[in-house]
């Protein structure tokens, strides 16, 4: 999957189209396999990025189990007296119990800079379904495949038996534990509807055509041609060493203002030390290439990439898994 | 160690630390220890658990009775914290296990291995029952039941005392431990102290040979 971060407007259709296909069960309550928070900020779960796992020089990182408080429990509102009660007047929706500190998306465009050069941008994740992949091999149990046919990461909840190893090596922390049905679950890459040639609910749902989907060896589709032919698309924190399949667009941004409130073009608006921290080196490659294109189709030229970014043809987002689900009678097994 | 022979009994009243039964039955204090570090299987395990204590719990009180037809065994242990409910994502449930072989050949230090299986009673204290389950090899085991071997765990004053029964024989074509009264079996026996982080191969050991069991004959008058 490549994502475009330039196009994401924060609006959580893809967060809750997940969550309404697949996190609805018993347990499921505080997972949320998409979320999307807004950058600069200390993520879902909070402060992710410190909690280690992955690997280190090609070796095991060990890493931290975040706990449910860091993820944001699943609140409970008090819809009954504020709708039901007859207290509407009187009294506003208010989460139930203790005060919460955090959730998903806690920090929602906080972000970081100075008026009037501030900046934020939002960054969608789901489960990278990396290619090596710390929680397999983290699992003393097998309980995890990386499946031949497609690449798709899934958890065997037969074999699991909750020890939470997965958790602890996933270093993006993409990986919930069930605790009623006491295994540990997490983002399916929707693969009852690939089979299927449906794309994810996540990027078929996305009003802003963020998302893309397909095969990172279809030279027709448009995975190889963003990631492979074009290289204008990273995954993020490569140097977790896990060799994620999801990549980011990175996020270019307005130009800063001066002191007089002139236009400064000497320096971005967002850092680009930040956004190395997040891709890596290649990103400010990755930026410059977009500015160059950019500017090819001002003066009037074709680009290749832009037009893929532009994403004129829905369809052509979804690397031939552009079926209607609404074609498939689906059957809960 | 002996399994003494107890008049029949009802399972259910066993499973009871209590019980008369277990007040005759002796038992004894064995020694435990850590699995070692480089006998866990992935190396993100062992680079997690690199100087970190493996087997919090030292010692365990094992006692073991058999009616002709049940065989159960009483484990007590130490453990602070056994009372607490695991609850968060870093929280682990207290285990206790007892293993023996399906074949005279398996060993124990690997539990098992292809073709020459053991057979674990395995209970947990997050209030899923015990299970009934072979493995042949390090982390082959999968549960070929959670009907046929009962558990009951009551944790009180800082000490569990948990009880795991099985029928002695069972009729199943599964590699499991079949067991007759006057005979001697292999046992081990495991602990997990959840608080500790510990579960799967992180555990607390009887070590890597087997210990002896010495089922009683079922005396001819009650025959």
């Amino acid at each position: 999957m490549v994502m475009d971060l330039n196009k994401c407007i924060g609006c959580q259709t893809c967060t809750i189209a997940c969550k309404r296909l697949w996190t609805r069960d018993e347990g499921m309550d505080y997972q949320w396999w998409n979320t999307v928070n807004t950058m600069p900020g200390r993520g879902t779960p909070r402060d992710w990025e410190q909690m280690g796992g992955g690997f280190q020089d090609g070796k095991a990182r060990p890493g931290k189990l975040p706990s449910r408080r860091d993820f944001g429990e699943a609140w409970e509102f008090n819809h009954e007296e504020v709708f039901h009660g007859g207290k509407g007047d009187s009294v506003h929706l208010q989460v139930k119990g203790e005060e919460p500190d955090w959730g998903p998306n806690w920090d929602e465009d906080q972000g970081a800079g100075e008026y009037p050069n501030a900046y934020y941008f939002y960054l969608p994740r789901i489960c990278n379904h990396c290619t090596h992949p710390a929680c397999l091999e983290a699992c003393p149990r097998k309980a995890i495949e990386k499946r031949q046919e497609d690449g798709v990461v899934l958890i065997n909840e037969d074999r699991c038996r909750g020890y939470r190893f997965c958790m602890e090596a996933c270093p993006y922390k993409k990986i919930y534990f069930n605790h009623a049905e006491k295994v540990s679950q997490k983002c399916i890459f929707c693969f009852p509807r690939i089979e299927q040639g449906v794309a994810n609910a996540c990027a078929r749902q996305c009003p802003g055509r963020v998302r893309f989907v397909g095969y990172r060896d279809d030279e027709e589709g448009p995975i190889w041609k963003l990631v492979d032919k074009w290289k204008a698309a990273l995954p993020l924190h490569p140097e977790y060493g896990t060799d994620p399949n999801v990549f980011y667009v990175p996020p270019l941004a307005p130009p800063r203002f001066d002191e007089k409130g002139d236009v400064d073009e000497s320096k971005p608006r967002i850092p680009d030390e930040y956004l190395v921290s997040l891709f890596g080196p290649k990103v400010l490659d990755v930026l410059a290439l977009m500015k160059s294109e950019m500017a090819k189709t001002r003066a009037g030229e074709k680009s290749e990439l832009m037009d893929l970014l532009i994403a004129y043809r829905w369809k052509d987002m979804f690397g031939g898994f552009d079926r209607d689900p609404a074609t498939i009678e689906w059957v809960k097994s | 160690m002996r399994a003494h022979h107890v008049p029949s009994a009802e399972l259910e009243v066993l499973l009871d630390p209590d019980a008369t039964a277990w007040k005759s039955a002796g038992g004894e204090e064995l020694k435990l220890e850590g699995t070692p570090l480089g006998m866990q299987l992935t190396a993100h395990i062992r680079a997690a658990w690199a100087g970190r204590k493996i087997g919090s719990v030292e010692q365990v009180s094992v006692a073991a009775v058999h009616d002709g037809q049940v065989l159960a065994f009483r484990l007590e242990w130490s453990a602070a914290n056994g009372g607490v409910e695991p609850s968060d994502n870093h929280e682990f449930p207290d285990g206790a296990a007892v293993v023996l072989p399906s074949s005279p050949e398996a060993p124990i230090i690997t539990m098992g291995a292809p073709g020459v299986a053991v057979n674990a009673w395995y209970w947990r204290a997050d209030g899923e029952g015990a299970r009934h389950v072979v493995a042949e090899g390090l982390g082959s085991s999968r549960t070929l039941d959670v009907e046929l071997v009962r558990g009951r765990g009551a944790w009180k004053d800082g000490r569990w005392r948990v009880v795991i029964a099985r029928a002695l024989r069972v009729d199943t074509p599964e590699p499991i431990a079949q067991l007759e009264p006057g005979t001697e079996t292999g046992f081990g026996v495991a602990v997990w102290d959840g608080t500790q982080g510990e579960r799967a191969g992180i555990k607390a050991f009887s070590g890597p040979l087997w210990l002896e069991l010495q089922l009683d004959a079922v005396p001819e008058t009650t025959r």
